[in-house]
């Protein structure tokens, strides 16, 4: 085997950054690449994914690419902030490419030079992961990209969403900011990493992962939650059946149901038989919401553009992809 | 003839590992049938592939393709000539129609009596042309785990597809095949590896695969999966020796690490010794399962290093070895939070939360579950005649499942069991307690250790008896390649921890009790019925593979009796080793006499005064004589002793009905003569039914 030449030898240099650094060169290197950079979404969700800047233009042929920090809150995952890497709440970077452009992980790849990390010095890999979101009706295949064996972003080619078969397809990267953060900091405690203006991440945020752990964990009263799940299962019915529906009410009641349903669940409230139930229901409003909102697309001529099929692009998905090669 | 090459590959976005092994065999399964279809058999198909790419080698093609003749039948005889012997306009148009002269038509025999037949010849085309079609067809057929698309999404495949490479030549690969596969139209070259050597690589008038090869290594890219074990393993052997280790044998995770890169780079990083205060399984869990990382060992202990792979040669500023070194401790932290965690309360304080936890929708919990064990179990421990006591399997199978709500098993499923062990162990119980439950889920096949102690076989036994009752119960009934809660594993368990172990307790009745408890009495005996030959299907499986006795030799066993899977392995043991013998030869026919008088007729009622002749009072003392012996014999577990003895009942038999008429017209001596052959049938059946065996 032919060996490589010995790399030249040169101080090894550690890339130093805070989580609010890590946040701007992002921000700005994806809003270089034509991201409209959007704001966290003002209801508590489980992931970037929920935004409606991601569930909802994923759908349908306009092209769209987005960028935005969404705080992403699993109450389950709480642990009194007493274990060093896990919270209640966390941060994630989320990015959706529509369509996947032919070079999407390079471009990848330039997003982590931006932050310092040169791939020529490091092993990046990208080892398969594939994503489902059963609240969602949706799934995905990608990969989980490792950095010298850290996980640090969710790379996603989304198949499906509410239900539908997408095309364009979009790519979705949703960086790990915490992780991300005490894997360049070397800090083996998330508490103690460097947020920036001079603090770390426990002084600025340790005191709400007791807080909501206590709440989640002992304290929310499960009856109203079941109450309010109801209410707003009721109110996300009464969007979505006017004349024209309202489709962002109509999902952001979705997705209080969903918050409202993991409160349960980290409550230990919801019976083992009746869980697939729940989160079904909540899947019938997002799969409904999915619809209206290409209906509603449709009717204004899918402003953004994308050469607009718009019955081969909505049509419902009639089964699994059955694992053919077969082009379509 | 000249002899050429055909060099085809994808380059891809990250192939998932477990696609690639299916995507080898695909290729060159699918190429060799498609070569052979069109003429060109004899060539030698190779295959290989990276995390990146699937390459085709086909060596030993012709330059171009061999003309073929064709036979095309056409209308019969009798409409394509006159009585004279000319041809109608039926011949002469088929003749037209294939492009040959009328006299050319052959008659040949068709399914439907005799046509006429024209024998067409199809010139041979390019080859590189051909072999386009082929690629086009043989990758497009591909299956995988999982399929995608992406961009504009108009192709299917594992994965995007950036480059591919199609070159045909003799000798030196100067012709590009014109393949177009999801978009992209094939070149005459390929690209390095991302990071070492990311250029193009062009490979017009390469001197065959050889160079290829040569020219991607260069770039970093091994393409060979069985090369790039070969060197991880040299570099894992090397990076262990340096540090007084030894490598933890892993073939599974070597495999897979062969299938996640280009390049097989592998590093060692070190742990910190505070970890090694963890238990050891959970320390191997973390490192392989999670950080896919082989683990060293000394003195048959985890030591403080693992080994990496990485997907470069080199690791110029030591990032890549503090980073997975940063990892290692960050998963170990975190599994050693959940260990102090679980550890502020014993593993029996736990069963109670098992009513949050969901078996199976219509099964109930696994509360509900860990109950039906426990009666099980005793029942099996009782039918077995272990002297074991009640209380450790009662205790045992109450711990069972409590590790599945500890955070140890939340966050390592795969150790479910052997946490529950480890836990009841650190909480003092007793020894035969903690190991049988550490060995619940042993064995997993076939392979593999048994459970170390009686209480550890008994509570496996039940728990997967009670899944399989379960399950069928349920309606959750596997069929063909269908079987998504692995009920032909656990059966195949309990046949060996039943064998093995050994329980001696009669399996169908066991079944039969395990099948009440979950059906609540209103059993579907249809059910039971797929049940009880689900299982015996295993235990011929078993008789077979690890008994090595002959498929004809287990049927004559299991068709006599089965259930009691020792007893059911020794007899066949015994009739594998004696039925080769002389005496055996013409027993079979003589059974088979036996079983179907008997079948036919029904016993009758037994009468010894009636029986006078002498053939009959000779098979009479040598059935009295069989039966002590066989039962003898079989009390001291020598199977092959109570063969020899049924085989002493050739001879009077054949005597018997050769003197005998059985169905004779006195009916008491007809019944009398039909229970004497009732008896010496009971008699074999205790072993096997010799009948079911061929004459040697």
């Amino acid at each position: 085997m032919l060996d490589f030449a010995v790399a030249v030898a040169r101080p090894p240099r550690e890339v130093d950054v805070d989580l609010q650094e890590l946040i701007l060169s992002l921000s700005r290197f994806w809003s270089e690449q034509g991201c409209v950079v959007q704001q966290p979404y003002d209801i508590e969700v489980g992931a970037g994914t929920m935004h409606p800047e991601t569930f909802l233009r994923v759908l349908g042929p306009e092209p769209y690419r987005v960028a935005y920090v969404q705080p992403s809150r699993r109450p389950a995952d709480a642990r009194f902030g007493e274990n060093p890497f896990r919270f209640g709440k966390h941060f994630q970077m989320q990015v959706i490419l529509k369509p996947s452009p032919e070079d999407v992980q390079q471009v990848y790849l330039e997003s982590l030079a931006a932050l310092g990390i040169d791939p020529k010095a490091h092993d990046v890999r990208f080892e398969e992961d594939n994503w489902e979101s059963p609240t969602l009706g949706a799934w995905g295949v990608g990969w989980q990209v490792l950095l010298d064996g850290m996980e640090i972003t969710q790379f996603t080619y989304f198949q499906q969403a509410g239900g539908i078969d997408l095309k364009p397809i979009s790519a979705e990267l949703t960086y790990g900011l915490e992780r991300i953060a005490m894997f360049l900091q070397r800090k083996d405690n998330g508490f103690e990493m460097r947020w920036g203006g001079g603090l770390d991440y426990g002084k600025v945020r340790h005191q709400d992962e007791v807080e909501l752990s206590r709440y989640a964990f002992d304290v929310a009263d499960v009856a109203m939650l079941r109450r309010h799940f109801e209410d707003w299962e009721r109110e996300a019915g009464r969007c979505l059946e006017q004349e024209e529906p309202l489709v962002i009410p109509g999902l952001e009641a979705a997705l209080k149901m969903s918050h409202l349903f993991n409160l349960m669940d980290a409550r230990g409230a919801v019976a083992v038989t009746e869980r697939v139930a729940l989160i079904g229901r909540v899947r019938k409003i997002a799969v409904r919401c999915a619809r209206a909102y290409l209906e509603q697309r449709e009717r204004l001529g899918f402003p953004l553009g994308g050469n607009g099929n718009s019955k081969a692009n909505g049509k419902r998905a009639a089964g699994k992809t059955n694992g053919r090669a077969d082009e379509r | 003839m000249t002899r050429a090459d055909f060099l085809l590959e994808l380059l891809c976005e990250e192939i998932p590992a477990n696609a690639l092994p299916g995507v080898r065999e695909q290729l060159r399964s699918g190429f060799e049938a498609e070569l052979e279809g069109a003429g060109l058999a004899g060539a030698a198909v190779a295959t290989y592939s990276t995390v990146r790419r699937m390459t085709v080698h086909v060596a030993g093609l012709p330059a171009a393709q061999p003309d073929r003749e064709e036979e095309v039948t056409g209308p019969p005889v009798k409409a394509a000539y006159t009585a004279d012997g000319s041809p109608t306009p039926a011949a002469i148009g088929f003749a037209k129609g294939q492009g040959v002269p009328v006299d050319s038509l052959r008659v040949v025999k068709g399914p439907k009596g005799e046509v006429v037949a024209a024998t067409r010849l199809i010139p041979g085309r390019p080859v590189p042309e051909v072999l386009a079609e082929i690629s086009g067809r043989v990758v497009r057929a591909l299956h995988f785990p999982k399929s995608m698309r992406w961009g504009r999404g108009e192709h299917t495949f594992v994965r995007p597809v950036h480059n591919v490479l199609a070159l045909f030549g003799v000798k030196r690969l100067s012709e590009r095949v014109p393949v177009e596969l999801f978009g992209v139209a094939a070149s005459s070259g390929t690209f390095g590896h991302r990071i070492v050597a990311p250029d193009r690589i062009e490979l017009t008038d390469a001197d065959g695969f050889t160079e290829y090869a040569r020219r991607l290594r260069e770039a970093g890219v091994e393409i060979d999966p069985s090369e790039r074990r070969r060197i991880m393993e040299e570099k894992s052997l090397a990076l262990a020796t340096e540090v007084e280790c030894q490598v933890r044998p892993d073939p599974e995770l070597l495999a897979e690490l062969v299938e996640l890169v280009e390049h097989p780079g592998v590093l060692r990083g070190t742990l910190a010794e505070r970890f090694l205060q963890l238990p050891e399984e959970v320390l191997v869990t973390t490192l392989r399962h999670h950080q896919k990382c082989l683990v060293l060992t000394r003195e048959d202990h985890v030591a403080p290093y693992f080994l990496a792979v990485c997907d470069r040669p080199d690791d110029p500023d030591g990032h890549v070895q503090r980073g997975n070194e940063w990892v290692a401790g960050a998963r170990l932290t975190d599994a050693a939070f959940f260990f102090a965690q679980d550890r502020k309360a014993t593993l029996a304080s736990r069963s109670g939360a098992l009513d949050k936890v969901l078996f199976h929708q219509k099964l109930g919990t696994f509360a509900v579950k860990a109950e039906m064990v426990g009666r099980l179990a005793a029942e099996v421990a009782g039918a077995a005649k272990l002297k074991i006591g009640e209380k450790p399997v009662r205790r045992a199978c109450e711990l069972a499942k409590a590790d599945l709500v500890t955070a140890m098993v939340g966050e390592f499923p795969e150790l479910q069991g052997i946490v529950g062990g480890i836990y009841a162990r650190l909480d003092g119980e007793d020894e035969a307690v903690w190991q049988a439950v550490y060995d619940q889920y042993t064995p997993a096949g076939l392979e593999g250790a048994l459970p170390r102690g009686p209480v550890g076989a008994v509570l496996g036994a039940a728990d997967r008896l009670d899944t399989l009752a379960g399950m069928f119960a349920a309606g959750e009934i596997p069929s063909g390649s269908k079987d998504p809660f692995a009920l032909r594993r656990a059966a195949l368990a309990v046949v060996r921890i039943c064998a093995e172990a050994p329980l001696a307790c009669d399996l169908a009745a066991v079944m039969r009790d395990a099948f009440a408890l979950r059906s609540d009495g209103t059993a579907d005996e249809a059910r039971l019925a797929a049940l009880l030959d689900f299982v015996q299907e295993r235990v011929r499986y078993y008789l077979v593979t690890a008994a090595s006795v002959r498929p004809e030799t287990a049927e004559a066993v299991l068709a006599a009796r089965w259930g009691v899977v020792p007893d059911d392995v020794a007899r066949a043991r015994a009739v594998e080793a004696v039925r080769g013998e002389e005496a055996f030869a013409a027993l079979a026919v003589a059974f088979k006499r036996v079983r179907n008088m008997v079948a036919k007729t029904g016993e009758g009622r037994f009468d010894a005064a009636l029986l006078n002749e002498a053939a009959e009072r000779e098979l009479l003392s040598a059935v009295e004589k069989s039966e002590k012996e066989v039962q003898r014999a079989v009390g001291r577990g020598d199977h092959a002793a109570a063969m020899r003895s049924l085989a002493k009942l050739a001879a009077p038999l054949d005597r018997f009905f050769t003197d005998v008429l059985v169905l004779c017209e006195d009916e008491n001596l007809r019944a009398a003569r039909l229970a004497l052959l009732a008896r010496v049938e009971k008699v074999f059946l205790r072993i096997a039914d010799v009948s079911r065996l061929s004459a040697q």
